[in-house]
Formats: C-alpha cells, structure tokens, sequence
C-alpha cells in the first residue's frame, strides 16, 4: 500500500465523473483485451468502473513488454514485470478505478458481494464457470440488487458443446468465418494481423450494456447479458453468409476471395498500389465511369487511361491486370499521401495505407479531431491514447486519469463506497486480501 | 423473454443511409425493436443494387440484392423523390423520429438541403447520428472514402496481408471497416439516448469511419506510443515489429488451422508433445532436452516442420476437438458454409429463419443478434421490399402522429 500512496499524486484522486454515464457504478471482473475495452467506453463517458484485479495473477496487459525504450514481441511476457509499466494496460484501463481483491479467501469474497451490491453492473469476462464457482451468479446478485445489470462476455457464449474452448483474436476470426474470406484466391488465407474480434466484441459488448442501461433507466428491470465473440463474428461476415443461406453458394471455391479486388459492386481500378519507398502503398477506389473520368484526368489522361479497354467498367473489371499494372507504375512514382491528395481533390476514393507514426504525425484529419489523447501516468509518463471515435454536441469524454496502479483506489473503495474503517483496511491488506 | 424492449419499440428512427456503416447502425436498432424508416430515392438505396443477389446475378434486381438484406433486417423502406420534390415529406418524417441517421458528407448535406442546426432547433430532441468516412469537420471532411480506402487512411490495413512483402496489404473481407465505425457509431447513439432520458435534449453524434478504424488497431497504436516500434505484417497472425513463426497449418481434408505455439508456455508445450506422442508423431521432440526453453527457441524450425508433418495427416475437424481438448487455442479456418454447420452455433440457436421479400414466400438464415438479454430480445427481421410501406408511413405522418412499431 505504502508504495501507491507514495507514488499517488493529488489528481489522480477520485472525484464525481462527468458524461452521460455519471453516478453509474460497475464492478468489473473484466481482464485481459475484450473486458476490458469494453468497460472503457463506459469509464470514458462518466461510470464509475472499478476494476477488480488479483495480485497474485495479474491481469496480461499488465505483462506484455509493451514498455518506453524495448522493442519486443507481443507473446513474450516479461517473467518479472512491473505490473505499473504496460503500456497496453494503460491503454485499455484508462479513466477506471482499480482495486486488489483476493477472491480465493472469504473476506476477499465479502467484499466482492459487498460492492456489488452497491453496483449498477457487475462485468466478466473469465472462463466460463469461474463466477459460478465463486456463486457469483445472476440470480445471487439480484437478491443483493434486484435491478442489477450483469454483462458477460466469452468466446463462445455461456452454453453449448464448446463453451469451455480457449479463445482470442485470431482463434474466434478463424471459427466464425472472417479468416477465410480474406486473402488472395488460390492460396491460404492472409486473414487478419491483429485481434480485430478482440474490438469488434468488446465494442458490441459495450453497445449491450449501454442497451440494458437504457432499458433499466425507462423500465426499472436489469438484465443479464451474454455476448459471444464467435456469434458476433458471424453477424460480420456480411452478404458472403447470406449467398449461402440463399443461394447455396459455397465460398471454398476457385476465385474466392478476391483479395483487394471488388466483386460487389465491381469497381476498378480498385487496390493498392506502390508508392514510392519501399514497402509503402496507396489505396484507390473507382467505382463507375464518373469515378473514371475524374481518375483519368487527375493523372494527366495518359495514352494508356484512354485505351479504349478501359472505357467502361465493365471492360476495365475484364483487363484489371494491365489496368493495375497501369496504375502502379504511376502511383509508385509518388509519395502515398500526393497521391491521396491529389486524386482526393479530383474527387476520388484513394487513401495512403497509413502506419501508426502517419496516423499520429502525419495526419491532418485526426489532428483536427482531436482522436488521440495525452494523460499522465505516474510509472510510465505522459502517453497517447485513442479517444473515441466521434464528437457529441452534449456529451464528452471525461478523460479524467491513465489506467491504476495496482491496487490504486483501494483505500477509496472499501474506505468510501464500503464504508470500511482505515484498521480494517491495514487488517486486510496485511492479511493479503486485498 | 420473448418480446423487444419497450424502450426500443417506442423508438423511431429515420435513416438516410447509403452506405453500409450508416445502414448497420440502422439494422442494430430495427434488430432490438425499433421502427427504423428507411428512406430511398425512386431506383432504391445504392445497396440494393449491390450484389450478390437471390437466384444469382443475372437477376440484378432492387429487391434481390443479399448485400441490402444483410444490412437492412427489419426495416420499414419508404421512397421519396430525392429532388427537392421529396423533400417536405423527409423533412416531415424526420420532425416525427427521435433519430436520424445520415451518412452524408458535408458537401452532400448542403447538396439535399439536410441543415442539422435547423432540424434541431425544430425538434430538440432529435438525435442525429452523423456517420460520416472523415466526421463533419476537419480538413478531410469532405474526402471520399470506401471499405478499403477507410482501412487503408486508418492504418489497420498496413496490419494485413502477407509474409511476401512485395504483395500489398490485402483488404480483410466483409466491410469491416464500415462495420468498426458502425458499431462504434451505435454505442455513441446509445449514450446520446441515455443523455436524452436524463436532460430531454437531443444531440448530434459526429461520428467518423477514420477515426473509428484508427483507435481500433489493437497493439498497432500502442507499439508505437511506447517503444516507438512499427508492426509489420504477417500472414494471417498479428502485425509485429519483429518476426513470429507461421501459425496457420494444412491439414489432410485441404482445411487450414490456426495454431500460434508460444515457445515459452511450458504448459502448451506439454499439452502438444503429448498430443503429437500419442499419435506416435513426437519424432525427438519427447527427449528431455526440449524441456530448456532456449534449445527449444534454437530448434524451433525443427519444431515447426514436425507441427506441419502433424497436421498434415489430422482431418481439420478432429484437430480442433482434440486441440481444444487439451487446451490448446486452435482453431479451424472455416468458411461460412462450414460455419452453417456448426454444432455449437446450432445448439444455441444462433441462425434464425427470415422471412425473405420475395415473390414467393421463403425463408433463409440469416445470423442471429450478437448479444442474448435475459429481460427483452434482439433478432432479426424481413428485410423490406422497395417502397413497400410508403404509403403506409405517410398516412401515420397525416394521421395522428402516432407511433407503429416496425414490422413484426
């Protein structure tokens, strides 16, 4: 204890929260990336969410190296981190409260009991059976709050044959069907390179509790909900699905899929295409004659736009490869963002395939949003963050503090919500329970 | 249990959408319960022209386009002329809604004669969810985008692709990129709603697909507001900015898995020696050497040339099972017939049949909502036919301004 408050400066003390979700309380059990993204969202708009961690299993964000000054990999954990340090923690728990909880032994479990019943919502996202084995059940929690909302995120979902399997990023993209359908046909799947399921659930996870909100703030009634991120990449897959409901036409077929090249609606010229350095590409969209002309135009309508094979769409789809071919050799004579710009001001699809360093040096659109963020972090320093991704005439983030330490707001929590006395508070600490 | 929140099915919803972000926003709603009004001009919303299309493409019509199906579940279609002609009576409908979605640019909205700041000075509590490629403001405001140009401007394509680097970055499939700004779009719309319910004033929800797309590159962003690293992408596993080993693997029905070995997991590495040694298919990899975790490191083309002997000869299927089984995060790369065929997804019930707006009656399945709520439902419904309740909405808008729900 001693350690955080030495370290915890007068602003980072808690205070009454702004937004549209102020004076709603979550006791969130989340961890690891989905949870975790989820419960942030409703941080960032005024909940008060207390993130409860285990010291002696610390929650993985806190242990992946992502660290100022070291460059490694994302599988290798660091065998002795300073759970303070992960950048990718600071990232997803922004705005939370944090507390330590030992919830192995009863007095730890009691407190868990005790703040939910204090709770709006209670979040999860463990293994399926991990609350049932704590008898953390949604029945149990509505006789300690009748109206409480308890939202439960997993992989699979919380029945069915294989609600136990291990699931992330990439293992819920290749079972739902995401994984397949991208790529370069005739080859395996180029797929995904990142956890793209990771946000698209944790953003869907939030969505539900923002609806079980709204339908408790009008009718009184809470809800349990139970969010697959399989199922919820499935309801992703798009029209492709429905062609086999409908039509019975199977996608493991020659042709399939298209890689940056459209089907529906045709469109070409339509991918990316080199831009001078190596290594660096610019993405163009045309998708009908209109499009074409002013393409034609912004690149000075050479010998070999007007070749009379490209004049219609049609023609254009059935000669992409010369018309790639075409378009490469112009685009890979220029900077990516020229070419954006100028094919922009003629009033054409194109964008450069921007990094991380473009998007927070380079990229005009985002400055003027105001996308990303800096807060100080007492361990890590001030830091970028990614706000969120769009502006409210009535309601704004209230980006108030970077993720806890450790344990933070342990002394705010069971001293002030629980109503705990300070001896109690050095009894349990001592006794590792918190 | 069986019926939609009243909260929802109160809710009326305008949606001037034509592109597949706004109209997913749309469908999110008309899937909880609310009446979502389409509105489209004479020839359709562009979706609807969007193949694949029922009965194939030869029969391109308004009402066969899956494209428009899959973002349009449950929706009432109104048409309205969009010249200015049109224009009285969206102005009318939108005075009526609680929400308005609109997809256009700037430019556009001066285009259509769409003023935000007047339609809400008329209905202060109107909610406009503006779902825009750049947001309403800013020097791109007015920039065109598309799927792919949105995910190449907010860098979560530079993640995709190949090992083969001369091969650009390749456009995951499905609109993904409209779909993160939706979903994100959605929850800001829900907070916007939630606002309403405590202050009686509406608001608008400036929400941006590039913006949406750049905070949602998961460890894109972070690599490089810490140790100032760039990810490089890799064939079907995350984007790093060092090399990782091949994850996906053949198997003997054609099928790939995903399998991504983290060496130093010494309880993976059990779990997997003990699979291959049960099928007598370990090679040296029981000997006790394998146990330092850095001879495994140095052996690792070894390792990974017996994972591959391995799964060559496992039907796709089976691997998952016994994988799993075991506790290893492996996963089948299937495709969405196979997904169709799910035993899991078909034991919870997750593909619910959908009345089709065809000539004859039919259903197909269509993927049921994401999310299960114990206390209301969210599931899909019919798709409209053109115009097929335009008549219907304006005589409500004549009538006593009460409100329908959606279809049932």
């Amino acid at each position: 204890m001693s350690l955080e408050l030495a370290t915890t400066a007068v602003d980072r003390v808690p205070r009454a929260r702004t937004g549209p979700l102020a004076g709603i309380r979550v006791a969130d059990f989340c961890w690891m990336g989905v949870g975790s993204v989820a419960t942030r969202l409703l941080a960032d708009y005024g909940a008060e969410v207390i993130k409860i961690e285990n010291r002696k299993r610390l929650d993985t964000p806190r242990k992946l190296p992502i660290y100022r000054g070291v460059i490694r990999a994302y599988g290798e954990e660091d065998t002795d981190p300073d759970p303070n340090k992960g950048g990718l923690f600071n990232n997803y728990c922004r705005n939370k409260l944090g507390v330590t909880i030992d919830m192995s032994v009863p007095a730890g479990h009691e407190l868990a009991v005790e703040l939910i019943r204090r709770s709006d919502l209670v979040t999860e996202n463990f293994a399926p059976g991990v609350m049932e084995r704590w008898g953390l059940t949604y029945d149990f929690m509505r006789t300690l709050r009748p109206q409480v909302i308890y939202g439960r995120m997993s992989g699979f979902g919380h029945s069915g044959p294989n609600a136990h399997y291990r699931s992330y990023g990439p293992v819920v993209q290749a079972v739902s069907g995401l994984t397949f359908i991208s790529g370069l046909p005739g080859r395996e799947p180029s797929g995904w390179g990142l956890s793209y399921m990771d946000n698209q659930a944790a953003y869907y996870a939030s969505a539900a509790l923002l609806t079980a909100i709204l339908h408790c703030q009008q009718t009184g009634e809470g809800s349990e909900v139970d969010l697959s991120a399989v199922e919820t990449g499935v309801g992703l897959i798009g029209a492709d699905l429905l062609d086999v409901t409908v039509n019975a036409q199977a996608t493991r077929r020659d042709g399939y899929p298209t890689g940056n090249r459209l089907q529906h609606p045709h469109a070409a010229p339509h991918g990316v295409y080199p831009a001078l350095g190596e290594d660096t590409w610019v993405a163009i969209a045309v998708f009908g004659d209109v499009d074409w002309d002013r393409f034609v135009a912004a690149v000075g309508s050479p010998a070999w736009a007007l070749d009379p094979r490209f004049a219609t769409q049609q023609s254009r789809c059935e000669h992409q490869d010369d018309l790639d071919a075409q378009v490469a050799q112009w685009t890979r004579q220029r900077d990516k963002h020229e070419t954006m710009r100028l094919l922009q001001a003629a009033g054409v699809a194109a964008a450069a395939v921007q990094n991380s360093q473009d998007l927070t040096d380079n990229d005009p659109q985002i400055a003027a949003r105001g996308t990303f963020f800096e807060l100080d972090h007492p361990v890590i320093g001030p830091a970028l963050f990614e706000g969120t991704p769009m502006t409210m005439s009535r309601s704004e983030p209230d980006n108030w503090r970077s993720a806890p330490l450790l344990g933070e707001d342990n002394d705010y929590v069971f001293g002030e919500v629980l109503g705990l006395s300070p001896e109690r508070l050095v009894q349990l600490s001592e006794a590792g329970v918190i | 249990m069986v019926a939609h929140s009243p909260v929802f099915t109160a809710l009326r919803v305008v949606e001037l959408a034509d592109d597949p972000g706004g109209e997913q926003v749309g469908k999110l709603l008309a899937d909880l319960g609310a009446d979502v009004i389409k509105v489209e001009p004479p020839g359709g919303a562009a979706s609807r022209a969007v193949g694949p299309f029922a009965d194939g493409d030869s029969a391109a019509i308004a009402d066969r386009s899956l494209t428009y199906w899959t973002y349009n579940t449950g929706k009432r279609s109104v048409v309205l002329d969009d010249s200015a002609a049109g224009r009285p009576d969206r102005d009318r409908l939108i005075a009526a809604a609680d929400v308005l979605i609109s997809t256009a640019r700037p430019a556009e909205l001066a285009e259509r004669g769409l003023d935000f700041a007047a339609l809400m000075r008329a209905s202060p509590r109107l909610i406009i969810l503006s779902l825009t490629p750049f947001g309403l403001t800013g020097p791109h405001a007015d920039y065109r985008s598309s799927d792919l140009v949105g995910l190449a401007a907010g860098g979560l394509l530079n993640s995709c692709g190949y090992d083969d680097h001369s091969i650009p970055p390749i456009r995951p499939g499905g609109n993904q990129g409209y779909m993160t700004a939706a979903t994100l779009a959605h929850c800001g719309l829900l907070l916007a709603l939630i606002e309403r319910a405590k202050s009686g004033q509406g608001q608008l929800v400036d929400a941006s697909m590039h913006e949406a797309i750049a905070v949602s590159g998961e460890l894109a962003n972070p690599y490089w507001f810490y140790p100032r690293a760039l990810v490089r992408r890799q064939t079907a596993r995350h984007a790093q900015p060092v090399p990782s080993q091949p994850a996906l693997f053949e198997c003997s029905d054609g099928v790939w898995v995903y399998f991504a070995l983290i060496l130093s997991d010494r309880r993976a590495w059990a779990a997997l020696v003990s699979w291959l040694d049960d099928r007598d298919m370990a090679a040296d990899l029981t000997e006790p050497k394998y146990l330092d975790l850095e001879f495994r490191q140095r052996e690792f083309a070894h390792v990974q040339e017996v994972i591959e002997a391995f799964f060559l000869v496992q039907d796709s299927t089976a691997a998952y099972q016994d994988g799993q089984g075991r506790g290893l995060p492996i996963a089948p790369v299937r495709a969405p017939e196979e997904v169709l065929q799910d035993e899991h997804l078909r034991e919870r019930e997750f593909f619910v049949p959908v009345q089709l707006p065809a000539d004859k009656p039919r259903t197909a399945e269509f993927p049921g909502s994401p999310y299960r709520f114990s206390a209301f439902i969210a599931r899909p419904r019919s798709p409209a036919r053109l115009g097929a309740d335009t008549s219907r909405v304006l005589a409500e808008l004549d009538g006593d301004g009460s409100h329908h729900g959606g279809q049932a």
